[in-house]
């Protein structure tokens, strides 16, 4: 068995809309330098941080290989820095395997992304589709989630009602994590009223534009007591990819999401997902994306998400004490925050949102248009 | 005429009036001139008026709008899209005089030269064929031997043998033969075809039939035609352009955008890092060595000593207003006054200083007269010569 791997510290800028005041280098910077303070680690190319694993997006960086542009930022000059593709849970699990394998100790993740640097995030995100067909057509993720949610919502009867309730316990969560960004609480009401983006998707069912990076030290289990006293345990994992084009794909399927899980639960050793999660955090960019991966983790039966919404569940706090990606985690990042709460839960340090007793932890990251990429990853105290 | 590429110059012209897109010329009114060097080069003048083009060979150039002048086979090259124009131009090899823009708007006045389609038939493949096409109506009574010596490239030897109202095919020349037909293969393939005139090949000495005229005249009845197989026409594959653009907005930060705010002022900031008190121009956040803050500012320069020239020789497009550089230019990496002895600050020479500037030679920023915060506050770096 390969050497089990702890999340020794994780550290978050506040998450925002427009982050003017500082370059995105300084945004991760300052994650760094929290996890250097948080930690003693040192840059020993020995005993200290010798790899680091990012994660970035190149067109909303607006430059090509554009972790080769936060280097200096994220440690890593005159050592190994690997930029990984996908959301920055992908990072997480590459430095896990660089630990697994005994090809280091300890690794550094740093995930940054800058939506507000780019006139439109959708702009950014059309460029994401081939530029032959889909791209020509003006697909976005956001109506790439819109001809997605209109398919769940067609096989699984979900409600507006149940839509707005999935924004409702985003907002309640968000207000008690001061590095949210959409922070305000809102109606049932309010969401139903809200601006109709595009159909069945309105203007509160989005997550809003949003700035931030996220750091997190990972060690071996026999090296992580020089970091920290409360090691959390990366104890399952698995990604999966779906169909690129859209025409060839059964938007709501959650094809991928369910592999996904499976193969992240059977690592774990978790036999049903139902019940085994005290802390569950769900990237849930948009409304209909909560109750639609909570089946898809298998959280709750097939087409029962709307349902598994009103079920009372939510009003324990357990899904998405952070507030979720609807609260504000900008794109490429969202599943690594969700991460980098699961960890904050199962520490004892979320504060007015702690979730009592947490042992074990679900994060879900998903990338790509209408949850092409989806990864999920199992953590335990 | 010498070919390149399988093209001659003269190709590339006649067919020029042929290639004129209407479309693609309006409002054009110009001489573009062509001085083509070398074997089956000459001079060539394409007069364009808005909708109409005259193309003439001639010995005088003037009155042109804009002259390219390239040797034969680097004209014949970029033309058929077997030479890269940039690159030929970049490496001297195509010289252009005058209006440059019409150089690059003739790409649009006129369709590419494209290769005439060779012919897929071949000698053997008419052989190949022969046994199909054999006529036993017309061969009745018939038992003779029909030499064919095909010569030159492509040819071959065969022997029809017809018999009993039937025919067999060998490869070889039989000595019995009733007649033989010898003729290159090239004339062969055009005669089959139709496209060269049997009397005037016998005339013209390029068909030669030995033996019997009789059986010779008979053969067009005895085989019938050949059918080329068809050719399949190139596919045209489409190539989409698109502009990628989104508009950004690059926040420069509290240590970066010092130094901008300084450059308004005509002062440049560097910062210095607070543990090993490297200092970086243009300044950032991060000290990389010592991966802390450095985010203390020291104003250094103006002036400097240059460490590093480069000079570029090509042009690239100015990222922001597509506009083409002068050439040659030279880029600089300066060592600024107090600054240490490592971090080199980097910009442009002025032009004029570029034959006698060196490594260790002094410079002095100039700056704009309008300065905004930007690397274009500072014009150019020139040689102190006081």
């Amino acid at each position: 068995m390969a050497r089990r791997v702890a999340v020794c510290a994780v550290a978050q800028t506040e998450f925002v809309s427009n982050m003017w005041h500082k370059r995105f280098q300084q945004m991760c910077f300052e994650t760094v330098e929290s996890i250097v303070k948080q930690t003693g680690v040192d840059w020993n190319e020995e005993t200290g941080i010798r790899n680091i694993v990012t994660c970035s997006d190149d067109v909303f960086d607006a430059r090509t290989i554009s972790d080769n542009g936060i280097t200096d930022a994220v440690g890593a000059h005159f050592r190994g820095e690997e930029k990984t593709a996908q959301d920055g849970i992908n990072a997480i699990a590459y430095a896990m395997a660089c630990i697994m394998s005994g090809h280091d100790d300890v690794a550094l993740v740093v995930g940054h992304t800058k939506e507000s640097q780019a006139e439109s995030r959708n702009m950014c995100v059309n460029l994401a589709f081939d530029p032959f067909y889909c791209r020509d057509l003006g697909l976005d993720f956001e109506k790439g989630a819109a001809l997605q949610a209109r398919a769940y919502a067609l096989k699984s009867g979900i409600s507006e009602t149940q839509l707005a309730k999935a924004v409702v316990n985003a907002r309640r969560n968000a207000a008690k994590n001061p590095l949210a960004n959409a922070r305000e609480l809102v109606t049932v009401e309010q969401v139903m009223n809200s601006p109709m983006l595009c159909d069945p998707i309105r203007a509160l069912h989005a997550y809003p534009v949003s700035d931030g990076a996220v750091a997190m030290l990972l060690a071996a289990e026999d090296k992580y007591k020089e970091y920290t006293d409360k090691p959390v345990w990366l104890t399952g994992w698995s990604n999966c990819m779906d169909s690129y084009f859209f025409g060839d794909r059964d938007l709501a399927s959650n094809f991928s999401l369910k592999k996904a899980a499976a193969a992240a639960c059977k690592m774990a050793g978790v036999s049903d997902a139902k019940g085994a999660f005290d802390v569950v955090e769900i990237n849930d960019a948009y409304a209909y994306q909560l109750a639609m991966w909570a089946e898809g983790i298998g959280l709750c039966d097939e087409n029962k998400g709307g349902e598994w919404i009103e079920s009372g569940i939510l009003e324990t706090g357990k899904i998405n004490p952070s507030g979720g990606m609807l609260a504000g985690n900008p794109i490429m990042i969202g599943g690594l925050a969700r991460a980098a709460e699961a960890v904050i839960q199962l520490r004892g340090e979320a504060g007015e949102r702690q979730v009592a007793g947490a042992k074990r932890a679900v994060a879900q990251g998903t990338t790509g248009p209408a949850g092409q990429h989806q990864a999920v990853m199992i953590l335990e105290n | 005429m010498a070919k390149y590429f399988d093209v001659s110059v003269e190709d590339i012209f006649n067919t020029m009036e042929a290639r004129f897109r209407v479309e693609g010329a309006k409002g054009v009114n110009a001489v573009l001139a062509y001085d083509i060097s070398g074997d089956g080069g000459g001079k060539w003048l394409v007069e364009v008026r808005d909708d109409s083009v005259k193309v003439s060979k001639t010995d005088d150039l003037s009155g042109f709008s804009v002259k390219t002048a390239a040797d034969a086979e680097t004209f014949v090259g970029v033309n058929i899209g077997k030479i890269d124009g940039t690159q030929a131009f970049m490496s001297g090899k195509i010289k252009i005089e005058g209006d440059m823009a019409l150089v690059a708007a003739s790409a649009k006045m006129f369709t590419r030269y494209s290769l005439p389609k060779k012919s897929a038939v071949t000698v053997q493949g008419i052989f190949d064929t022969l046994l199909a096409r054999f006529q036993p109506q017309n061969a009745a009574g018939l038992d003779i031997a029909v030499g064919y010596d095909i010569t030159g490239d492509g040819g071959g030897q065969w022997t029809a043998v017809i018999k009993d109202g039937k025919c067999s095919l060998e490869t070889g020349l039989r000595d019995n033969c009733a007649v033989v037909n010898i003729v290159k293969a090239k004339d062969y393939i055009d005669l089959i075809l139709g496209k060269l005139d049997p009397m005037v090949a016998i005339g013209a000495g390029r068909l030669k039939l030995k033996g019997d005229m009789n059986i010779a005249m008979q053969l067009p009845k005895i085989f019938a035609k050949f059918e080329p197989p068809k050719e399949e026409d190139e596919q045209e594959l489409i190539v989409i352009k698109r502009n990628i653009s989104v508009d950004m907005k690059y926040s420069t930060g509290p240590v970066m955008g010092k130094f901008f705010e300084g450059l308004i002022e005509k002062k440049i900031f560097a910062n210095k890092c607070p543990k090993c008190g490297r200092m970086q121009v243009p300044p950032r956040e991060v000290c990389a060595e010592c991966r802390c803050w450095a985010g203390d500012m020291i104003e250094v320069g103006p002036d400097g000593t240059i460490t590093l020239i480069e000079i570029i020789y090509y042009s690239s497009p100015d990222p922001l207003t597509g506009e083409t550089r002068e050439t040659p230019y030279a880029q600089v990496h300066i060592l600024l006054d107090g600054i240490g002895t490592e971090e080199t600050f980097w910009h442009l020479l002025k032009n004029e200083d570029l034959a006698d500037t060196q490594n260790g030679d002094r410079v002095r920023p100039v700056w704009n007269d309008k300065r905004v915060g930007s690397v274009h506050d500072i014009v150019h770096f020139k040689k102190i010569r006081d």
